[in-house]
């Protein structure tokens, strides 16, 4: 046994140098007050205060949040049928659907963006058959629904394969002994198959509701300029504006919200879990 | 009932592969249009193929975007399963740290990961390049595969490892025979997972890199602030590699399997991966071009500069390479601040291409060095009224590149003349024009327009004046509903979506070529007169053929690729003649002579309170103009 557990040490050595370091760094940044280069250590919470206190700055970060769940929720209620699907098939068309699933992500996500660009903007083909259909000029693009479409266009297979994974795992042999006692589809679905995928769900909802909230190219190629979210905001503070200090408080705002919320999903799934053991 | 449940089934599924690949196929369609639009389709054309193999920028990225995916996933999905079997027998409490320490760069935004590595990078000062973002990209990699691979272990019977090693395994033996086969889905899917993240990945790359290193997000990024369908080119390129390595992946090990009566597992699928993968590196590198040799002045020597995206005419590097036998890399930039960012923390050029105002701001700063005028036989070349100004008297530092002035581009067929006369930049306020106007998204711009409008000089410290401008902007995206864009202007207005719209000289001459309804003004209460110029860093390392650059792109030849393919004025006096007159690409199109000797036009100054201030007020703008929706 002690034998594995050596095994993780370089990882925790290289996690403390690449990991933990860049934070502290930016940590450091964001209570101290001096310009991008010299560190200094002159502690302040001033920009802390200065966030806090700017209602502007609130709601982009609560409307962050509301995009970001919706996407999370509109990835989940398609992504989960599609994954059940999926899982359902033959193995043969199981193959052939995860892999037409996993290419569109092999492929620049920038690019997919700038693609939908093209597709949605007034004149691109959309606009034309919802013409076709009597809904003329319609505004597409730089909507906050273009923003949302992109956001689950790009983010939904993370789903779909996560919950693929937890579904494909489980043993079969578990739902003829359900349907065996006298369970219906729905009390099979609802008490055994949903329960042993909840692993995969919460992996999916991590990994779609993470980089969504923080998404800053999605709104600015989709969204427009006039578009803002808590991401474009914060490579505005670093690309543009350049306050280094006040782009790191914000940075760690985020960060330490998410890592609360993260433990409380965290929390959520070992009581699952555990019931279930 | 059953047959219901899979009739659904089947048309979700069709839908969501309609979903998927909607946009890729659109994107492979127009990599074949001859026009530069991306909405209409006006012919058949290889020309963004050639266009994108003509670019040696393009093709290194290629290549390094897939070596870089490749070594990353290989080495983080190995290091992650190892480290994740370590941890599933570690401590509880040092698991439970180690999920947390894992979940930074997941829970992050993927901006402030970046940032974090950046001020690594810096503070070790390591120099960023290839080795960089490869460090970056492993350390972003392996909290995915350990992601993927742990709820498999996790799933695993923990006593699996015990027994057998009472079996007479060695603790190797266990982990390769039993528990690493346990967890296979896991770890391929782990490594699909970090193979795609660090495919896709833009933000993080773009801040680790240096010494002109690219992936194709970056290259991507920096090229679609202009329209150039050689991106769609690029990207049909890189699919079909990516849909045959699938399918060889994919069907490969299952006729394998036939030959041998054997089933493949995840482990030959992986070794087949890896074997096709390296093949595909040695292709790609064989279609880097070779450099060539000779005896020329310069043999042997690189010149690396930092310039805006689109910006270069279409044979200069290859002209002047031809030339010099020197090997040019070129870094590209979209905004002046973030080239700044790099400079500033000692990223070395021989050649910048900065606006005005930065160019003041590095002067203050000491990060440029003076000119020497012993190697310089192209100054009386340019056009007097773009030399010796504020920014940079008597041209010390600076060859001016391009020059322009900022104006109203408008339609004329629905914008009236009197309207823009009698009311100049106050049009934008003019609810006539609701909802028919672009904004530029920029702070200099957007408050040179506003405090224009509002008579005031727009180089102004008065706070009261940014204060009145900045609710000058408020009204206006309140009240006008505008969309406020960046380089889309120019397709959207060449393609006549908008009636009004603030651009730069260069790229309205661009419009009005393409698109005769358009027109541009300059109001009368006058504009900002820009020029971009080429310096030389104060940590330049080959200053020599720096100078020998600038020559090369202020003569004749180089100073017309440079105009007739951009679009931007030329410094250059003939070729400014040649184009704007009879004949010219631009003849009769008042964008490409911009207005000169006018005493309300200013050229930008650099106030690092203001540009403070400035910036801060145009987030609260954008930031109104999105809470307006």
């Amino acid at each position: 046994m002690k034998k594995f557990t050596t095994l993780a040490v370089p990882y925790i050595v290289w996690s403390a140098l690449m990991l933990v370091l860049p934070m502290a760094l930016i940590a450091l940044y964001s209570l101290t007050n001096q310009g991008n280069t010299i560190i200094s250590f002159s502690f302040t919470l001033e920009h802390y205060v200065k966030f806090f206190t700017d209602p502007d700055f609130l709601l982009i970060l609560w409307r962050s949040f509301v995009i970001a769940v919706k996407t999370t929720i509109i990835c989940l209620l398609l992504g989960y049928p599609v994954a059940y699907f999926i899982a359902r098939s033959n193995e043969k068309l199981q193959s052939i659907l995860v892999l037409s699933i996993t290419i569109p992500m092999w492929i620049n996500a920038l690019v997919r963006t700038y693609a939908w660009i093209g597709l949605l903007s007034d004149g691109g083909i959309i606009q034309q058959i919802l013409a076709f259909f009597g809904f003329h000029d319609v505004q597409l693009l730089y909507t906050e629904g273009a923003v949302l479409l992109g956001m689950v266009y790009n983010f939904l297979p993370f789903m779909i394969l996560q919950i693929n994974t937890a579904l494909c795992k489980m043993d079969n042999s578990l739902l003829e002994a359900s349907a065996d006692l006298g369970a219906n589809p729905l009390q099979t679905f609802l008490r055994v198959t949903f329960p042993l995928s909840v692993p995969g769900v919460i992996n999916g909802i991590t990994l779609v509701f993470l980089p969504a909230v923080s998404s800053f190219f999605i709104p600015k190629l989709l969204g427009g300029g006039q578009y803002f979210l808590i991401g474009n905001m914060i490579e505005n503070q670093f690309i543009t504006v350049g306050e280094w200090n006040f782009g790191s408080a914000i940075s760690m705002i985020m960060a330490i919200i998410m890592m609360l919320m993260m433990m409380a999903v965290r929390k959520a799934e070992d009581r699952t879990q555990g019931r279930k053991e | 009932m059953k047959q219901s449940k899979r009739t659904f089934g089947t048309v979700l599924m069709t839908l969501s592969i309609i979903f998927f690949y909607l946009p890729i196929l659109y994107m492979i369609i127009f990599s074949f249009n001859e026009g530069k639009s991306l909405t209409s389709f006006t012919g058949f054309s290889l020309r963004w193929y050639q266009h994108m193999l003509e670019s040696q920028d393009m093709m290194e990225a290629l290549y390094t975007t897939f070596m870089v995916a490749i070594i990353a996933t290989a080495i983080s999905t190995v290091v992650g399963t190892i480290a994740a079997i370590g941890l599933s027998k570690s401590k509880k409490i040092v698991r439970e740290l180690m999920d947390q320490v894992n979940n930074l760069p997941m829970m992050n935004p993927e901006i402030v990961t970046a940032i974090g590595f950046m001020l690594l990078f810096i503070t070790f000062q390591v120099e960023k390049g290839l080795t960089t973002m490869l460090l970056a990209h492993i350390a972003f990699c392996i909290p995915y595969v350990m992601l993927s691979v742990m709820p498999k272990i996790k799933s695993l019977d923990p006593n699996l490892a015990d027994a057998a090693m009472d079996l007479g395994c060695t603790p190797w033996q266990a982990l390769i025979k039993v528990i690493v086969p346990q967890i296979m889905p896991g770890i391929v899917s782990g490594a699909l997972i970090a193979f795609t993240m660090s495919i896709d990945d833009f933000i993080i790359s773009y801040f680790v890199t240096g010494r002109g290193v690219k992936n194709l997000s970056i290259i991507v990024y920096t090229m679609s602030k202009r329209i150039n369908p050689s991106i769609n080119a690029i990207s049909t390129v890189m699919i079909v590699i990516i849909t045959i390595l699938l399918i060889v992946i994919n069907v490969l090990p299952t006729f394998l399997a036939k030959q041998a009566e054997k089933p493949g597992n995840g482990k030959r699928n992986l070794i087949i991966a890896l074997a096709c993968t390296i093949l595909l590196v040695f292709g790609i590198q064989s279609l880097k071009p070779s450099v060539g040799n000779g005896n020329r002045p310069f043999e042997g020597q690189t010149l690396h500069i930092y310039n805006v995206g689109e910006y270069t005419g279409e044979n200069i590097i290859s002209n002047f390479e031809e030339l010099t036998g020197a090997e040019v890399i070129m870094e590209i930039f979209d905004s002046n601040e973030a080239m700044y960012i790099k400079v500033a923390n000692g990223e070395s050029y021989d050649i910048l291409v900065p606006s005005d105002y930065m160019i003041q701001r590095l002067i203050e700063e000491n990060l440029l060095q003076p000119l020497d005028y012993e190697l310089l036989d192209c100054m009386d070349l340019l056009v007097p009224e773009v030399l010796n100004l504020s920014y940079d008297p008597n041209n010390v530092y600076s060859v001016p590149y391009f020059w322009g002035t900022v104006g109203i581009c408008y339609d004329t067929t629905i914008v009236s003349e009197e309207d823009l006369e009698k009311e100049g930049y106050n049009i934008f306020l003019d609810e006539k024009y609701r909802g028919q106007i672009y904004l530029y998204d920029s702070e200099r711009d957007s408050f040179m327009m506003a405090l224009k409008a509002l008579g005031y000089s727009m180089n102004t410290t008065d706070e009261q004046e940014l204060q009145e401008a900045y609710e000058w902007l408020v009204q206006c995206v309140q009240t006008m509903k505008p969309e406020i864009v960046t380089d889309e202007i120019i397709d959207n207005m060449a393609q006549g979506r908008k009636a009004l719209g603030i651009t730069y000289s260069g790229d309205a001459a661009y419009i009005m070529s393409e698109n005769e309804n358009m027109g541009f003004y300059l109001p009368e209460s006058g504009t900002n007169f820009w020029v971009d110029a080429m310096v030389i860093p104060a940590n330049a390392n080959n200053p020599e053929l720096a100078h020998e650059f600038m020559n090369y792109v202020s003569s004749y030849e180089g100073a017309l690729d440079n105009s007739s393919y951009v679009g931007y004025t030329s410094p250059n006096i003939e070729v400014r003649e040649e184009l704007g007159g009879p004949g010219g690409d631009y003849e009769g199109i008042n964008a490409y002579l911009p207005r000169t000797n006018y005493e309300k036009d200013e050229v930008f100054f650099y106030d690092e309170n203001t540009r403070k201030v400035m910036s801060n007020l145009w987030a609260k703008v954008k930031i109104s103009a999105s809470n307006a929706k």
